[in-house]
């Protein structure tokens, strides 16, 4: 070819990768990034649950577990999930520790909601001030994160989980549990 | 021309470095408070539409605000209160980007376009022929249709 016809190979050189570049970029949600706790010791906490009961990191050592951030007024989100989480509490017993952690909402009201759509019997901790969300790098809600047994963070679902998400991630935790 | 120009950008170089040192000394040494409001300035807020985390009233930005008061107070750098943000939410929690490159591209793509068109300009000015004196024959033609329009 001659240099006046690769020339013309300039454009779509130019225009193709910018053009994806704008067409993803704009279909993402920026909120939506890898979490860098992925492989890292997940954070300690000690907190208070809706029961009034005090739960820490150090009782789920030594066993996977999955806290979910949510709230009452997370809707739909938060409403979609709920019976995704409460199918796993009840499909995997003991083998895996679900924790719901209450983002920016009133005891009173995640009360409600769990009297409204069903309370599959996990314990929710009380996140007074955001401390907890912020040391996950939360966002807002539904974010949920997926520790295993070693305490390692493995995974992180940003908006709801689906049955099929669910599997997918718990995959990763429940596989180091028998390793 | 271009001897002018190394002289002339030294002077100006001389003047910024002078007004800089000059403004420096002369600007108290920021207190604690300005020292987080700085810093409040460059941390998104987590929970908001593209608002730092001093201009947003929510519990996240207030939550974040008082950390970083409280490591501030407990002897870290900036840096540091930076970096310990960055390891929960990633570069994300950064209003600007820490990397020099991105401030860079605005630049090399004006200097690109600019050398491009540059270079368009001089091959199209060597490549066009020289105007040639019209021939007799346009010359007739141009008579003759000049003639043609004035009848």
């Amino acid at each position: 070819m001659t240099p006046k016809g690769l020339r013309w190979l300039l454009v779509p050189l130019l225009v193709v990768p910018l053009g994806w570049l704008l067409f993803t970029g704009f279909g993402r949600d920026p909120r939506e990034v890898a979490s860098p706790l992925i492989g890292k010791p997940a954070p300690d906490w000690k907190l208070t649950t809706l029961d009034g009961e005090a739960l820490s990191s150090a009782d789920l050592a030594g066993r996977p577990y999955v806290l979910n951030f949510w709230a009452s007024w997370c809707i739909p989100a938060c409403v979609d999930e709920h019976p995704v989480l409460a199918s796993a509490h009840e499909g995997h017993g003991d083998e895996l520790l679900i924790v719901g952690v209450l983002y920016q909402d009133a005891p009173a009201d995640a009360e409600t909601f769990l009297a409204r759509y069903g309370d599959a019997g996990y314990p929710h901790v009380i996140d007074d001030g955001g401390r907890l969300a912020i040391e996950y790098g939360v966002t807002g809600p539904p974010e949920t994160f997926f520790v295993d047994a070693d305490g390692i963070v493995r995974d992180k679902q940003f908006g709801p989980l689906t049955d099929e998400l669910m599997a997918d991630r718990l995959g990763e935790i429940l596989g180091a549990a028998s390793r | 021309m271009s001897r002018w120009i190394a002289p002339a950008a030294a002077v100006a170089l001389l003047a910024a470095v002078s007004v800089a040192v000059v403004v420096a000394a002369q600007a108290p040494e920021p207190t604690s408070a300005e020292r987080a409001d700085a810093i409040a300035r460059e941390l998104r807020c987590p929970d908001c539409q593209g608002l730092s985390v001093a201009d947003s009233p929510t519990l996240s930005a207030a939550e974040i605000r008082r950390q970083i008061d409280e490591q501030l107070a407990a002897g870290a750098s900036p840096d540091e209160v930076r970096a310990h943000f960055v390891a929960r939410y990633g570069e994300w929690i950064l209003l600007a980007p820490s990397s020099p490159l991105p401030w860079a591209v605005p630049f090399a793509v004006v200097i690109f376009a600019a050398a491009g068109l540059l270079a368009w300009l001089a091959r199209r000015r060597s490549s066009q022929p020289a105007a040639a004196p019209p021939s007799d024959e346009v010359r007739r033609r141009l008579h003759e249709e000049a003639e043609a329009l004035d009848a």
